[in-house]
């Protein structure tokens, strides 16, 4: 994930890069030209003045030949020769392996050939003049604009970071409280002051969608828990009414069904509305009150209260209950916690199954044999192992998780080996996770 | 023996009024706070049913009332906060006991009954029906004074159906009653067969009467 400012940061190098790049041949051109200019410049003065220097002498043929000689061999630069015929003055350009310092490789010239007359013989002159080698020069070049875009790049980066730290940091700042937020708990977000506009108005939109939200939620929580709540004495009527209904004479045995499964229903109904009642009391935070508890005495107890329940559908309960196992938590839920998980254990698997609890000082673990893994993804929501076929609410496993919320524990499902595994670690986890 | 009812929904009272009133019980009905007042000071009733949230006022300060004048009569709170804080306040000032709203009418007259024996007898609370014997604190039976052993999910079905003679139980009523706070485990029909088989035979091979019945297939009930 690329970071904003570094994103801009990023396409500035690059610009920068390509058009330093690009500076490369131009400057490279533009000196050459000078250059070349200039030397072409310099042939022609030296040209003229030799020509006039030759001329003002005014030697008599036979010197002029032995100083011509002379000249030619002092001075190969420049080289004076009896031509046929007089022709326009031409320039030329080359490289040539230097004779008298092996060393240097070869050297480029430019060159400067013109034709004259003295005493009415034509003479060609020719005037070379050492000149910069082109390779020489874009290497210059190209090593001076390196070093420019290094101080560019490391001065976008020094810039960049400067700007990172003062100017976004409100936006810093802000991105941070977002993501500490936390609908379960409510807490309004405060943003600090700052004086960017762009950033004041980001924080206030924040703000006022945070509220919002928390309120929204708190309606819908609140609304939970005053619906069931409302339903509990309609329901109580129904319940009578039906209970009172069977005592009625004469009922036939139809009608005796007919009411039975009314029962039935309405205890499933009764179930879920008590079960929900519970979740939206743990989301609102009506347990307090928390107490050192005796695991391995509860998960006895609750092991007792169920031993009917187990030997009724013939599993084998294996236990490994140490003593002495305590944790910090509110008593009902922890009671309630385990009953969901042990009552779910008992109740899913097959006739003649195994049930494992296992206890140690941290985990507590209870291990059922089944078939194939449940699905993951909707296991501790609400409604989300819910089916009219099975007797359950579709809500233990998710006040399971509330519970562990409230109690910062840890519940994890895991299927191997043809087992089922619940897993509730007691060591207090921090609350960011959600 | 008189019962009150202390419930501002009229149905409610109407069912459980409908349901306990037989040549035993006699129900009178408080439907505010200040009735409940009235009648709690002024009148004495072996089991009062309250229900804590009343126009008016608190049904706690009923409670506290009650135990304030000294008096004896017992008191099932009928509530529908069913909150732990609410049962343990209401155990600890003094109720006999603490029933969450939606109930069952089978399980309201069993609690009635057993809170009612309490108060009543004390020490010697033993329940003599012909041939049966049944000692409430002992938690022993007795049938031609041999001792049946039963299971205690026996034990408590058979107060369960004396607490509700002559009246037809369904299944879920006898199903809430046995799994409890584990309700949600309801295949328990068979499981409910199961326990009701178990009972009615160890009375019958001990010698007593054929009281426990099923009625119209799929209820049952303790004929007397």
């Amino acid at each position: 994930m690329n970071k904003l400012l570094s994103k801009s940061l990023k396409a500035f190098i690059l610009y920068a890069g390509i058009v330093l790049a690009c500076s490369i041949p131009a400057y490279y051109f533009i000196i050459d030209l000078i250059w070349q200019h200039e030397l072409k410049e310099h042939n022609l003065i030296i040209s003229a003045s030799v020509k006039q220097n030759i001329r003002n002498l005014s030697l008599p043929g036979e010197d002029l030949a032995r100083g011509i000689q002379l000249w030619n061999k002092l001075q190969p630069e420049k080289q004076l020769k009896p031509v046929d015929r007089l022709q326009p003055d031409s320039t030329y350009n080359i490289y040539r392996r230097n004779q008298y310092i092996p060393a240097k490789g070869t050297d480029r010239f430019e060159g400067l050939v013109t034709y004259f007359e003295i005493d009415g013989k034509p003479y060609s002159l020719t005037v070379e003049t050492n000149m910069e080698e082109s390779h020489e020069t874009i290497i210059a070049i190209a090593v001076i604009t390196f070093f420019f875009f290094a101080l560019l790049l490391g001065g976008f980066i020094y810039l960049n970071r400067r700007i990172s730290r003062r100017l976004w940091q409100p936006f810093y700042q802000s991105l941070q409280k977002i993501s500490q937020f936390d609908l379960n708990r409510q807490q309004p977000v405060m943003f600090e002051k700052t004086d960017i506009a762009e950033f004041e108005a980001l924080n206030s939109h924040l703000q006022k969608l945070i509220s919002a939200n928390i309120a929204a939620y708190r309606q819908q929580k609140e609304f939970t828990e005053n619906a069931s709540h409302e339903l509990q004495t309609p329901l109580a009527i129904v319940q009578g009414k039906l209970d009172l209904l069977l005592q009625s004479k004469p009922l036939t045995d139809e009608q005796s069904t007919i009411i039975d499964d009314t029962h039935t229903a309405l205890s499933r109904v009764t179930r879920i509305n008590k079960n929900l009642l519970l979740l939206a009391r743990l989301e609102n935070s009506q347990f307090s009150g928390k107490e050192m508890i005796d695991l391995g005495a509860l998960l006895e107890k609750t092991l007792a209260l169920l031993h009917d329940f187990a030997e009724d559908r013939s599993l084998a309960v294996e236990k490994n209950i140490p003593a002495g196992v305590k944790v910090m938590g509110n008593k009902i839920l922890a009671e309630i916690l385990l009953t969901n998980l042990l009552s779910n254990a008992i109740r899913h698997t097959e006739k003649g199954g195994t049930v494992t609890v296992t206890l140690s000082e941290h985990t507590l673990t209870i291990a059922n044999t089944g078939r194939e893994a449940l699905r993951m993804e909707n296991l501790f929501q609400r409604f989300g192992t819910a089916s009219s076929h099975t007797p359950g609410t579709g809500l233990g496993l998710a006040i399971v998780q509330e519970i562990c919320r409230h109690d910062g524990w840890k519940a994890a499902y895991s299927f191997g080996q043809g087992r089922h595994v619940f897993n509730i670690d007691f060591r207090v986890w921090i609350l960011n996770s959600f | 023996m008189k019962i009150l009812i202390i419930e501002d929904e009229l149905q409610l009272a109407q069912n459980i009024s409908a349901y306990l009133s037989d040549e035993q019980y006699l129900c009178e009905h408080a439907a505010t706070f200040e009735q409940a007042m009235e009648k709690v000071t002024v009148y004495d009733y072996d089991c009062i049913l309250l229900d804590l949230m009343l126009p008016g006022g608190d049904g706690f300060r009923i409670l506290e009332e009650i135990k304030r004048l000294n008096k004896q009569d017992g008191v099932i709170i009928i509530s529908a906060r069913n909150s732990y804080d609410d049962k343990i306040r209401g155990l600890q000032t003094g109720a006999d006991d603490y029933l969450a709203k939606p109930f069952h009418l089978p399980e309201l007259a069993a609690r009635v009954y057993s809170v009612i024996r309490r108060r009543n007898f004390g020490n010697n609370n033993v329940i003599r029906q012909h041939e049966l014997k049944i000692d409430l604190l002992a938690k022993t039976v007795t049938i031609h004074d041999e001792p049946v052993v039963l299971t205690k999910k026996e034990f408590d079905l058979l107060l369960y159906f004396i607490g509700n003679k002559n009246r037809v139980i369904s299944k879920s009523a006898l199903a809430e009653h046995l799994s409890g706070d584990v309700a949600d485990m309801m295949d328990s029909h068979s499981f409910v067969y199961a326990h009701i088989k178990n009972l009615k035979r160890k009375l019958n091979e001990a010698g007593g009467g054929n009281y426990l019945k099923t009625v119209y297939g799929t209820g049952y009930k303790w004929e007397i």
